[in-house]
């Protein structure tokens, strides 16, 4: 026996060259993106030591809200929570049938798939208060269109997530059903919804949640709620008036959140 | 002893008793309450409805003249302001990021003292509660109508959801692993070192990433109250009502989300891909 044939210990592998390009390549981005020649950000430190003291004013202004204004925000916060769940009941119905046609097991046709998913991909790229700004141009001042910006932007949420949670689901149901011939109409009606219902009931909680917060700001392009009445305080500087409002949407969000929670645990 | 007599008994004694069916009313009635609920909020929209048929056609009249022919005059300040928003998401993401994993191993169960677990996730409740654009609003005082403040607030507001995020994966990891260091005498700060960093930073990396993506939207959002960025220069056009140039930047708006989205998705899927062979993937 000779030496040569002895095991040698490996040697331990070393992703130095690998690790120092990735350290690289973040650190270069980061210069660039704080590069303003470039259209980057400007890194101006000293405004901050300089102006700290304004927002710290600030602050300390909203820690004193004005509970004497609850009366004029009740209606508001009302209209902001109906357009939640005005916004959000629209978008769940409709985000069925868009959900199954996105799925690759309950829609075989590529063709129809990739059209629905590219359009929804399209519908989820457009930022919220986008929708919500370039809506109020078109229909007007109102609720309207910050039903029709939550009602856009939750499908795009349901429908991408449930039907990637089908995709990734395991599908011995419904290959029983294409086995005992049914039709993909047939399958989808017996095998997958009566799966995907309590994904379904999950995400259209989901965005009730966001929907309460989004709505909350939707109002500062015009879209009603709460949001309006916020952006009119502002603009006279009354930020006791602006602090009970804040306080009154973190409490919303919050109980809607436990309740949603509580919900949830029931459908597990 | 006494010997029962057995007695014949008829066929509907002996079976098995049908269980009655399921009561279906409390489903049905909490269906029907559902649904009056949001009869009623739709109702009491201040919206007149009967106007909705009208409305795709009004929709569709905005489409063509934003689509159309959209005007790529304006095309080359339309890239530098969506370099700015991306300037600002990936700032505020490195910013929030960088505080929020260490508190977030604090908050986490078994890490940090009780109090100041506590203390920790009630911050990050009030934070995810306040939408960024009031952060924003607040800080516009500080540093002015400047991306920087769109950075700050980005930063800022993303600490709430990533805090969250970043103790739910520490509390997801096996605690095999601290109970070790811990038996073997580590402090707190070796624990969070030797045991939970290696198991919870694929996770991690992954959701720092998804943080950026998430500020590419928000950026677009800060840029209407002033920040900075594309989302400035859209409002500004919607406001002139420049149809084509609102079109041009809806079109960049989706083509550099989509482009970004991408890009950072394929690398979150090499990172969890590579920690998935390693055994440490988290199973979601």
């Amino acid at each position: 026996m000779s030496t040569a044939s002895t095991l040698a210990v490996p040697v331990r592998p070393t992703h130095r060259a690998r690790t120092a390009a990735i350290v690289a390549a973040f650190a270069a981005f980061t210069v660039a993106t704080c590069l303003p020649a470039i259209g980057g950000i400007e890194l101006d430190l000293a405004a901050l030591v300089r102006n700290w003291q304004n927002g710290v004013d600030k602050l300390l202004q909203l820690l004193q809200p004005n509970f004497a204004f609850f009366p004029r925000t009740v209606a508001p916060m009302l209209e902001t929570l109906q357009m939640a769940l005005v916004g959000a009941a629209g978008a769940a119905a409709v985000s069925v049938p868009l959900t199954l046609w996105a799925a690759k097991v309950t829609n075989q046709n590529a063709i129809g798939r990739s059209i629905v998913r590219t359009a929804v991909n399209v519908v989820r790229a457009v930022p919220d208060l986008v929708y919500a700004t370039v809506l109020v141009a078109m229909v007007g001042v109102g609720a309207l269109p910050g039903v029709l910006t939550l009602f856009l932007f939750n499908i795009g949420i349901i429908v991408k997530l449930v039907s990637e949670a089908i995709d990734s689901a395991d599908h011995g149901y419904m290959e029983a059903g294409r086995a005992a011939g049914g039709t993909q109409l047939q399958i989808n009606r017996v095998t997958a919804l009566p799966q995907t219902w309590p994904l379904f009931a999950n995400q259209w909680l989901y965005v009730l949640e966001l929907n309460v917060r989004i709505s909350a700001i939707l109002g500062l392009v015009g879209a009603g709620g709460i949001g309006r009445i916020l952006d009119e305080r502002r603009a006279f500087y009354a930020y006791d008036d602006v602090s009970l409002i804040i306080l009154e949407i973190l409490v919303v969000v919050i109980v809607i959140e436990v309740f949603s929670n509580m919900l949830r645990r029931r459908l597990a | 002893m006494t010997v029962t007599t057995a007695e014949p008994r008829t066929l509907a004694e002996t079976a098995l008793p049908v269980p009655p069916r399921p009561s279906r009313l409390w489903p049905t009635l909490i269906a029907t309450a559902v649904g009056v609920i949001i009869l009623a909020s739709g109702a009491g929209l201040q919206i007149s409805w009967a106007e909705l048929p009208t409305l795709p056609a009004k929709v569709a009249e905005y489409l063509r003249l934003m689509f159309a022919a959209p005007n790529w005059e304006k095309l080359p300040r339309a890239l530098e302001e969506t370099w700015r928003s991306i300037s600002m998401a990936w700032i505020g993401a490195i910013l929030c990021v960088v505080i929020s994993i260490p508190l977030g191993i604090l908050a986490a169960n078994g890490v940090g003292p009780r109090w100041l677990r506590t203390i920790l996730r009630g911050m990050f409740a009030v934070i995810r509660a306040v939408p960024e654009v009031i952060i924003a609003l607040v800080l516009l005082t500080v540093t002015g109508l400047t991306p920087l403040t769109g950075a700050l607030a980005l930063g800022i507001a993303g600490i709430g959801t990533q805090g969250k995020w970043v103790y739910e994966t520490i509390e997801s990891t096996r605690s095999g692993a601290t109970e070790a260091v811990r038996a073997a005498g580590g402090t707190t700060a070796q624990v969070a070192r030797w045991a939970l960093w290696p198991a919870a930073a694929p996770s991690l990396m992954s959701f720092a990433l998804y943080r950026f993506e998430i500020n590419i939207r928000t950026s677009a959002v800060l840029g209407l109250v002033g920040a900075g960025g594309i989302g400035s220069m859209l409002s500004n056009y919607t406001n002139f009502r420049e149809w084509d140039t609102v079109g041009m930047l809806l079109i960049v708006v989706v083509a550099a989300t989509m482009l970004m989205d991408a890009i950072s998705g394929a690398i979150r899927r090499r990172i969890m891909e590579g920690a998935r062979s390693r055994g440490l993937g988290r199973n979601s």
